[in-house]
């Protein structure tokens, strides 16, 4: 029986491995109810998961396609301030604020592709950018619908009209999307369109040579990555239950591309390494630190020295460690292997 | 008519904050290839280190602002000898995240030595002057001639001085300005800290109207990148006009239609002309060999 479980889980990789991760995610709010791990651990990883999924949709962009979005904070609150309109003001079920609420943002996320991806690359960021300013001011000056500067609130989800979820159901919900946007983006690396995507990023001359529409490859890479934003926004809001426009500064665009650039571009294990690296430290470790603990910005400072120098020493990314450490052990090995020859 | 000369003279003074912070952009852009989303952090942790200065020595503010610059022209030096010219075979893109990662550091910095208060920096002149029935502050008067007579100085450096020719082959060829005896190396590190100055020169004269913040440079940031997109990247002067008509627009807009909505309706103004023009007003189109 043993055995047969290895088997299927062998040879269904990567999915057993997705699925396996799930099932370890959501022990998690067990723990919790046991009194082995704290309460507040719940939120920190919750919210983890959250940005990994915004994350990985950017890690598309900017893995495949070369692009930078500085947009992903004013499309996540995009996502949160659609959902709580719909959900708590005009009472409607949940499932088609999630689909409205990813909807919206994604055409208007097009429709700045279409402006910008038409030149160089390193337009985007720029419109994004000012896009995000304008969403910025939109969140804070339509008070009518956001609330102003002191926020809006919604509640945990209610799936299929009659299922109210808690804390902790919303938090399974979170890992159930993670898992499916994990499985998605591994389908779509390994299809046609990755296929294009990966020679596009070999060379963008030679991809439009072979036939590879580039603007309407570069477009699609950015839609995804304006909806897992505007997904993980809309998770955010039924999980923390609250939005201000503050919480969406370009900061958090910046962290979601330090997870990117922290855990290792292209790879999808890398984007949750990051996710928990760049929020999970600051969160877990730095805060309880004696001095450093205390001091405000030390997790910016954290976060962008890390970028820095994996950039500059260790361009694929954490998450290529592992490699690394494998190799000195067999290198450790073989040396004593030598020596006792 | 004097609501109009008044509106001319106030895109005079905006459009010069522009300028200098795009100016310095662009002379970034044109030695590293990388677009420096840090110039506004960097303009900012300046600004604070002059106000700073300002309160605890009491000297005048103009001797502030210079000896802010000087702090500016260092933290330039600093940055490219420890980071950027450490990425010289770093790809374009993680260039660019690079400045991003600045953004951070100086974002965690700054609360970290100067509190989380904003500061008050004085204006470097008092008075104004009327007419045409318009009144203009001699504050806003020296930045407007200050600011002309600085890109003035660059312009003219960047034409007929050595290093304004060595600036220029850097940027149409790094390699080739290499073989041919330039010294690269400087004249990026020259650029990254007259950038710096620059940018912090834009931060001090935006800085009375507002406060000495955190956030203070997000707006000339976007604008700034943004005047670089409308003149193109190709050209120095076409960023520095192209900043000039935004603050001119800034100004109408903010004046006819709405003071909140301004700098939204000018971002996506500014979108819209890309769209028909995507090599900005005054770019050159580049054609790329393979």
């Amino acid at each position: 029986m043993n055995s047969k479980l290895m088997n299927f889980y062998k040879s269904h990789k990567p999915y057993s491995q997705f699925l396996l991760f799930g099932i370890i995610l959501s022990l998690l709010p067990l723990l919790v109810n046991l009194g082995l791990v704290k309460y507040s651990l719940l939120t920190t990883v919750a919210s983890i998961l959250i940005y990994s999924i915004v994350a990985l949709g950017l890690n598309l962009l900017l893995g495949y396609s070369g692009l930078i979005s500085l947009g992903t904070a004013g499309f996540m609150g995009m996502g949160t301030y659609l959902t709580a309109f719909i959900t708590a003001d005009l009472g409607l079920p949940f499932e088609l604020a999630l689909i409205i609420s990813v909807a919206v943002p994604m055409l208007i996320g097009v429709l700045t592709g279409l402006v910008s991806l038409r030149i160089e690359g390193y337009y985007l960021a720029i419109a994004t950018l000012a896009i995000s300013e304008i969403l910025r001011k939109v969140f804070v000056e339509f008070d009518f619908v956001t609330n102003g500067f002191s926020g809006k609130q919604a509640q945990y989800p209610k799936l299929l009209g009659f299922l109210q979820l808690d804390r902790n159901g919303t938090y399974i919900l979170i890992v159930f999307f993670l898992i499916l946007v994990m499985v998605m983006m591994h389908n779509l690396v390994n299809s046609h369109t990755g296929r294009a995507l990966s020679t596009m990023r070999g060379s963008e001359a030679a991809a439009s040579a072979m036939g590879i529409n580039i603007y309407r490859h570069r477009l699609l890479s950015f839609a995804i990555a304006v909806s897992f934003s505007a997904l993980g926004g809309v998770l955010y809001m039924h999980f923390v239950k609250y939005t201000y426009p503050n919480a969406w500064i370009l900061m958090l665009s910046l962290n979601i591309l330090a997870v990117i650039v922290i855990g290792g571009v292209r790879s999808i294990s890398g984007t949750i390494l990051g996710a928990f690296i760049v929020f999970g430290v600051p969160d877990l470790i730095l805060k309880r630190l004696p001095i450093i603990g205390s001091i405000d910005g030390a997790a910016y400072i954290f976060n962008g020295l890390l970028i820095i120098l994996v950039i500059l020493f260790y361009p694929n990314g954490l998450i290529n460690m592992r490699f690394d450490i494998q190799r000195n052990f067999r290198k450790l090995f073989k040396r004593g292997e030598d020596l006792n020859g | 008519m004097d609501i109009f000369v008044q509106i001319l003279l106030n895109s005079l003074e905006t459009g010069g904050i522009y300028a200098l912070a795009a100016l310095g952009i662009i002379l970034i852009f044109r030695t590293s290839v990388t677009t420096n989303f840090a110039q506004g952090s960097i303009s900012m942790f300046s600004a604070f280190l002059a106000t700073i200065v300002l309160i605890r020595t009491g000297i005048s503010p103009i001797s502030a602002a210079i000896v802010g610059m000087l702090f500016a022209l260092l933290i330039g030096v600093l940055v490219d000898y420890f980071v950027i010219s450490r990425a010289q075979r770093v790809n374009p893109v993680s260039k660019q995240i690079i400045t991003l990662g600045l953004i951070m550091i100086f974002l965690g910095l700054a609360p970290m030595l100067f509190g989380t208060d904003p500061l008050q920096f004085p204006r470097f002149v008092y008075g104004s002057y009327s007419f045409f029935g318009a009144t203009i502050s001699y504050n806003a008067i020296f930045n407007i001639v200050v600011g002309l007579a600085l890109m003035g100085i660059l312009f003219f450096a960047l034409q007929k001085t050595k290093w304004g020719l060595s600036v220029r082959a850097t940027a149409s060829n790094d390699v080739v300005a290499r073989m041919m005896g330039i010294p690269t190396a400087q004249v990026t590190r020259a650029s990254w800290a007259i950038a710096a100055a620059l940018g912090t020169l834009s931060a001090l004269m935006l800085a009375p109207t507002n406060s000495v913040n955190l956030s203070m440079m997000d707006t000339v940031q976007v604008t700034a990148l943004l005047a670089c997109i409308l003149g193109g990247f190709t050209s120095f002067y076409g960023a520095v006009i192209a900043a000039y008509l935004i603050g001119f627009a800034s100004n109408l807009l903010s004046f006819y239609v709405s003071s909140i909505w301004s700098d939204s309706i000018l971002y996506l103004l500014i979108l819209t002309v890309i769209l028909f023009k995507p090599t900005g007003i005054f770019g050159k189109k580049v054609i790329k060999k393979v």
